[in-house]
């Protein structure tokens, strides 16, 4: 198994990975971990003609957390990102990554990949959702902020124009009383695809009611969503088994998911009311006293 | 865009000329012959091509070799230093880490880059490094072991003292090597430090490579063929299609040759070869088959065998009316006086999955053609004598003009236990351009080949007296055979024969059909036939024990096989312990104070099982010879030559030996107890014998790696062999030591008189005056199964054996209620392989068949659209258990002695594989309160059940006890 003729280019910086593209025109291509890219080229699901090698951008492969929040470049690799230790509802993150592939790949993979694939049951997108997280899109003519829940248009689509390079995804700091989990179904322990999964964020006031909450499934719907009602349904109500159920019902709900070998629409719908309610048990678990 | 790059490898540089397209691994492998980074999958699936890079593992394969840089590349052929291996690789040649070998450089790597960051790693630890390598054949129990402990091997060779793996015999020690010791396998050194050759590491010069064209189409007529843009594209050296290629049909059964070398106007699955290429590299054979042009009409296809047996169903072949290859009818017994005995009667459908045996190694083949008209094929075969016999009747040529070379093998499982495309393609492209050609399958064409487990779609109806004795069974199965005949016959028979070894059965009727459908072949897969029937045989006792309120080990011990008996069906059992595994998992696992008291969602469950210790008789009839030379002869109730062969020749110096004998090592072990037995017989220690086991020029034939026959059969030859070199001593020592020839005794390389071990001579000497006075030393032995095995009816010789293994495991599972899915905590498995003569390895053999018959339970299942093309082909849809999946096993050996075996031996390859899948089926009924009787059995399908079970109780009842 061979890839196809391709022209490989490297690009040191933003500027010459544009000007590459610029030049290159539609049958190039970005390429960071390669881990999804290599593949598909691999077996013909997507052709190119151009490889871009943009891994060695530095810009894009910083990793700092500060009073600002966290920044994470596109280029970071999931690996390093699972870690490096993160605090607050930041450390729901490593629930994705740990869990993603195995270690080799995760060395190889990128956070930015992750996102850029688009493919609907990628593990990063939804916590990166309830988190609050936006994308940084670098051109030439700058760079603009995408919140994650508006950054996917379809399976394998995004906004991000073709010139674009995702520079990196930042999360605001965690707010606190408040947890975040993400739960993942898959059919095996080691190297699995998630089946259905659900990230959950939740915030108490000082009565112990929920203050906000966010809920994203993945994998059960041709992109991943943050659900819009999840606020409605549970903010102000106290964190208990019928509130879980309640969300469980909008989840499963807002779920539209295809049947294939890993499972039946049934099936994932199922799962998805499972998931949300172990997720936002998980997260509410988590909140300590007046931790941050 | 071609470049000259440099590559910092393992401390040295390397500069490769480097294209664009070029991964780090086609560099490695391909550019500067590396070969121990292993190409298993080529999309980040398998982890065999895990290198290092700056000290971090990651993936040759999906690394583009353009991006690398100056980083540092360590790859296995770097981690001993001067020859000296390191503590880690010590530790899996030591603690059985290595076995087909073909996953160990992976693992070798990604658990160095561990060790080098965390010391001490914790079992969890451990697991999660190593999630992303699979490994087929261990089980993942002895790499587990052999990261764990590596922090007791120094490299300097020794050993700080550790815990030993219950049941295993003492250390080794340098005079007690033999049998019944636990040696390190003979090749372990050179497989973890990627010495050890693969075909596909082979690159002979001038080489050319070879790709095969597979139909689109699940059924279809071939209309038109034009080859002219592949033959037009620089490179390419050879296209061959249908019409250039022999008419002569080839298979398995002599019955039923039905495969054309090349589709001649028929194309029957997805993937059926239709047109191979020659070209200088493999890339632009791949380049070239995509630009042959087929024009096909395309025929209805029949995917599933009830409806390929309809009346007006298509025809995959029209040889076979209502598309029943093989129909098989027995009736044993009574068996309307059984039933009508019968105080309980249960009948029930059971419905088994597509396997495939998924070795980590791809096939491959190699064919050079010596001036003289001698083939030479290099291939990747469990059955090196098969395959030969194939190549002559294909290629009509004396079998003594074909040379089979078997390289190392990374796991066969049955997968390549027939003569494949591979093989007879590349020795026709290679005689048309006169050059080597290599060819080699990638992951999905290896799912297109097929010839994996059959699906079988079981009716069984068992009947049994108060107590639970069985007074009846009757067994009716659909086999789903795929697009050819294979070994399919076969498999409808074993599906059938070895049910009545486990358990006296009075009265027994099976009703087999082997169906065509427009899919791959399915084979001969480890448990040849049976794991299904096995897995739904116990699962119907289970229940059975269940609606008696009879223990489920109880009523197996009450209808448990015994020694010396002659079954329903008139095979010959011999030594049996059955009952002592049944003793001892039931003791060991706790059973009594688990059954039917574990809170929801924890079970436990048994299961048992055994097989055959060689095929009683050879796949052809008739003596060797070229298939077509003379007509098939009528069947004799005997062996018409032996079945397996050796040659020991003792050096002139007397200080070594070398053994040939043609059985396949492909991963299970067989050179290192073959080594072992024959130390045995010469009374030398196995580390005196070198094995030559790979090449049929060198040593006899041997039928191969199949039915778990070599340890008895080639173990008899081989203990022959060396019985024949002390033989032939004797005189020479007895000379020396003045005593009666009949005297001399041979052992710890010496040879002693008898009762007096201190008048002795060394061994070599003695061997030395022998070559002085006669000119070579050596000894040759055979077997040949005992004559008259089987009974007088229709495919009485399947099931047939000199020895039968029995085994009995139990399996602890948590299910998760709420999705399904279930986690196997435990396994407890007892067997009774007779006398085993290397304890490691039979528990190799045990974990392996366990994580192997865990996953097909629980996750494996090769899937079809409704076209017939692979939905899975590849190992991230195709779901086989990782480090992080795999229980904790234990494997214990009862006491056991076959006479029949070579040192009391019997088989434990494939009998291990047999408990497992009704042993998991009942733990995971014990754990939820239904029984799932269609494998795998997914978390869906336990979900499904509970819902329907819930739907139809108001109040769920207590679980199943
Ligand atoms: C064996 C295996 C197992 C896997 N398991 C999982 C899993 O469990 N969960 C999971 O979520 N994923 C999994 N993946 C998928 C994959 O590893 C991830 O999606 C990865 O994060 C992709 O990152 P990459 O750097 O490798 O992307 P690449 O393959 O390099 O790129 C992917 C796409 O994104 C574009 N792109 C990448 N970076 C940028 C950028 N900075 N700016 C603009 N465009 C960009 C590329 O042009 C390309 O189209 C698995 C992959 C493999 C091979
Ligand atoms: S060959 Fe690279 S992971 Fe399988
Ligand atoms: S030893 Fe691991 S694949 Fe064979």
């Amino acid at each position: 198994m061979y890839l196809p003729d391709i022209q490989l280019h490297e690009a040191d910086t933003l500027e010459a990975a544009a000007a590459l593209m610029e030049q290159l025109g539609p049958r190039a291509e970005y390429v960071a971990g390669g881990t999804d890219l290599l593949v598909d080229l691999k077996t013909a699901r997507t052709e190119a003609d151009h490889l871009i090698s943009i891994t060695n951008i530095d810009q894009a492969r910083q990793l700092t957390a500060d009073s600002e929040g966290l920044t994470i470049g596109s280029l970071v690799p999931v690996g390093r990102l699972n870690e490096t230790p993160l605090s607050g509802t930041w450390a729901a993150i490593h629930d994705a990554t740990q869990v993603m592939a195995a270690p080799a790949i995760r060395n190889m993979a990128t956070v930015g990949g992750n996102l850029a694939s688009a493919v609907p049951c990628a593990d990063l997108p939804p916590i990166l959702m309830v988190l609050g997280g936006g994308v940084d899109l670098w051109s030439r003519t700058g760079v603009r902020r995408i919140p994650v829940c508006e950054f996917f248009t379809g399976p394998r689509t995004t906004v991000r124009r073709h010139d674009e390079i995702l520079l990196s995804i930042h999360v605001p700091p965690p707010a606190n009383r408040s947890g975040a989990s993400y739960e993942r179904f898959a059919l095996r322990e080691g190297n699995s695809i998630a089946v259905a999964s659900v990230a959950a964020r939740i915030r108490l006031d000082d009565a112990g009611m929920m203050q906000e909450a966010a809920l994203a499934i993945g994998a059960v719907a041709p992109t991943p969503l943050l659900l819009e009602n999840i606020p409605a349904i549970l903010a102000g109500r106290a964190p208990n088994e019928t509130a879980w159920a309640d969300a469980a019902d909008a989840a499963v709900a807002a779920a539209d998911p295809i049947s294939d070998i890993r499972g039946s629409a049934e099936f994932r719908r199922e799962l998805t009311g499972v998931l949300t309610a172990r997720a936002l048990r998980l997260a509410t678990e988590r909140i300590g006293g007046d931790s941050t | 865009m071609t470049t000259a790059r440099a590559f910092n490898i393992n401390g040295q540089n390397h500069i490769a000329v480097v294209e664009a397209h070029d991964t780090l691994l086609d560099v490695l492998r391909d550019k500067i012959h590396l070969t121990g980074t292993k190409r298993g999958c080529d999309v980040g699936d398998c982890g065999a091509c895990t290198v290092l890079l700056d000290g971090q593992p990651v993936n040759a394969c999906l690394t583009l070799a353009g991006t690398v840089g100056e980083r540092r590349i360590t790859t296995i052929e770097g981690l001993a230093e001067d020859g000296v291996l390191t503590p880690l690789q010590r530790s899996f040649v030591e603690e059985g880490g290595i076995q087909c070998g073909f996953c160990t450089p992976g693992m070798a790597l990604a658990a160095t880059a561990l060790i080098e960051r965390n010391a001490d790693p914790s079992d969890d630890d451990i697991k999660e490094s190593l999630s992303g390598n699979m490994c087929r054949c261990t089980g993942y129990s002895g790499i587990l072991r052999s990261v764990k402990r590596c922090g007791n091997y120094r490299s300097d060779g020794t050993c700080a003292k550790h815990d030993h793996h219950d049941g295993d015999a003492p250390e080794k020690s340098p005079d007690n090597d033999t049998v019944g010791v636990s040696i390190p396998r003979v090749d372990a050194a050179d497989k973890v430090t990627g010495r050890a050759q693969y075909t596909a590491d082979i690159f002979l010069p001038n080489m050319a490579y070879g790709k095969l064209l597979g139909s689109p189409l699940a059924h279809g007529l071939i209309k038109r063929i034009d080859t002219s843009k592949a033959e037009a594209l620089p490179g390419v050296l050879a296209v061959l299609t249908g019409k250039d290629v022999t008419d002569t049909k080839h298979g398995v059964s002599p019955a039923r040759y039905d495969e054309d070398v090349l589709a001649k106007e028929k194309v029957r699955h997805v993937g059926d070869p239709v047109a191979a290429v020659a070209a200088i590299d493999e890339r632009t054979a791949e380049r070239a088959v995509s630009l042959i042009e087929v024009e096909y009409e395309e025929l209805p296809a029949v995917l599933d065998p009830m409806s390929a047996i309809a009346d007006g169903a298509p025809l995959v072949n029209d040889r076979f009316e209502r598309n029943i290859n093989t129909h098989v009818e027995q009736v044993f017994g009574d068996i309307e006086a059984g039933f009508a005995e019968s105080h309980l009667i249960r009948e029930e459908v059971f419905t088994g999955n597509h396997i495939y045996q998924c070795p980590m190694e791809p096939h491959a083949s190699i064919s050079t053609w010596d001036p003289d008209g001698t083939l030479v094929l290099y291939t990747s075969t469990q059955v090196p004598h098969y395959v030969q016999y194939m190549m002559a009747h294909v290629l009509n040529i004396p079998l003594g003009r074909i040379r089979v070379i078997r390289p190392t093998v990374g796991g066969g499982f049955g997968g390549k236990a027939a003569t494949s495309p591979l093989e007879i393609n590349s020795a026709l492209l290679s005689q048309k351009i006169g050059r080597p050609v290599k060819m080699v399958y990638t992951r999905e064409e290896m799912f297109q080949y097929g010839r994996g487990r059959h699906k079988q779609h079981m009716r069984f109806k068992l009947g049994v007296d108060r107590d639970g004795k069985i007074k009846a069974f009757k067994s009716e199965i659909h086999l789903d055979g795929g697009a050819y005949s294979s070994f399919g016959v076969a498999t409808a028979y074993y599906a059938g024969s070895m049910i009545p070894t486990l358990y006296h059965l009075p009265a027994y009727q099976y009703d087999g059909y082997r169906v065509m459908t427009n899919k791959p072949a399915c084979g001969a897969m480890r448990g040849h036939g049976v794991p299904q029937p096995r897995f739904a045989f116990e699962c119907l006792l289970g229940m059975v024990a269940d609606e008696l309120g009879i223990d489920p080990v109880e009523i197996r011990e009450r209808n448990a096989m015994d020694p010396e008996t002659i079954t329903v069906n008139d095979l010959d059992i011999g030594s049996c312990e059955y009952r002592a595994t049944l003793r001892e998992v039931k003791e060991r696992s706790g059973w009594a104070e688990k059954y039917g008291k574990l809170p929801p969602g924890k079970g436990i469950g048994i299961g048992c099982g055994g097989f055959v210790s060689g095929a009683g008789y050879c796949i052809y009839r008739g003596q060797v010879q070229l298939s077509h030379e003379k007509g098939r002869e009528p069947f004799q109730k005997k062996s018409i030559f032996p079945h397996a062969n050796a040659v020991v020749k003792i050096t002139e110096d007397g200080t070594a030996a070398v053994l040939m004998i043609g059985a396949a090592e492909i991963g299970q072990g067989s050179d290192t107890v073959l080594v072992q037995m024959c130390a045995e017989s010469l009374g030398i220690p196995a580390s005196r014998i070198r094995m030559r086991s790979g090449d049929s020029d060198i040593s006899p034939i041997d039928l191969g790696a199949y039915s778990s026959r070599i340890t008895l059969m080639g173990g008899h030859a081989v203990s022959r062999a060396g019985t024949a070199v002390v033989d032939a001593m004797r005189p020479y020592a007895a000379d020396l030591l003045d005593c009666n020839e009949d005297d001399i005794e041979a052992r710890d390389a010496k040879m002693f008189v008898r009762d007096h071990p201190s008048r002795c001579v060394a061994w070599e000497e003695v061997a030395r005056k022998y070559f002085n006075e006669n000119g070579p030393l050596v000894g040759t032995g055979s077997y040949k199964p005992p004559d008259g095995l089987g009974g007088d009816y229709k495919g009485a010789t399947v099931g047939t054996s000199p020895a039968y293994s029995f085994g009995s495991a139990v399996c602890e599972v948590t299910v998760d209620l709420e999705t399904g899915k279930v986690k196997i905590d435990t396994f407890t498995d007892y067997h009774d392989c007779g006398r085993a003569i290397n304890p490691k390895t039979v528990h190799g053999q045990v974990e392996g068949a366990v994580i192997m018959g865990a996953s097909e339970t629980i996750m494996e299942d090769v899937m079809f659209d409704e076209q017939g093309k692979l939905l899975n082909p590849n190992l991230h849809g195709y779901l086989m258990m990782t480090i992080k999946d795999a229980p904790d096993i234990f494997s214990g050996i009862v006491d056991s002695y076959e006479p029949r075996g070579p040192f009391g031996a019997k088989e434990i390859g494939e009998g291990s594989t047999l408990p497992v899948l009704g042993a998991v089926a009942h733990a995971i009924a014990n754990a939820t309160g239904v029984w799932i009787t269609d494998l795998p059995i997914t978390p869906e399908k336990i979900r499904r059940a509970m819902r329907a079970k819930a739907a139809t109780a108001e109040d769920v009842p207590a679980m199943a006890t």
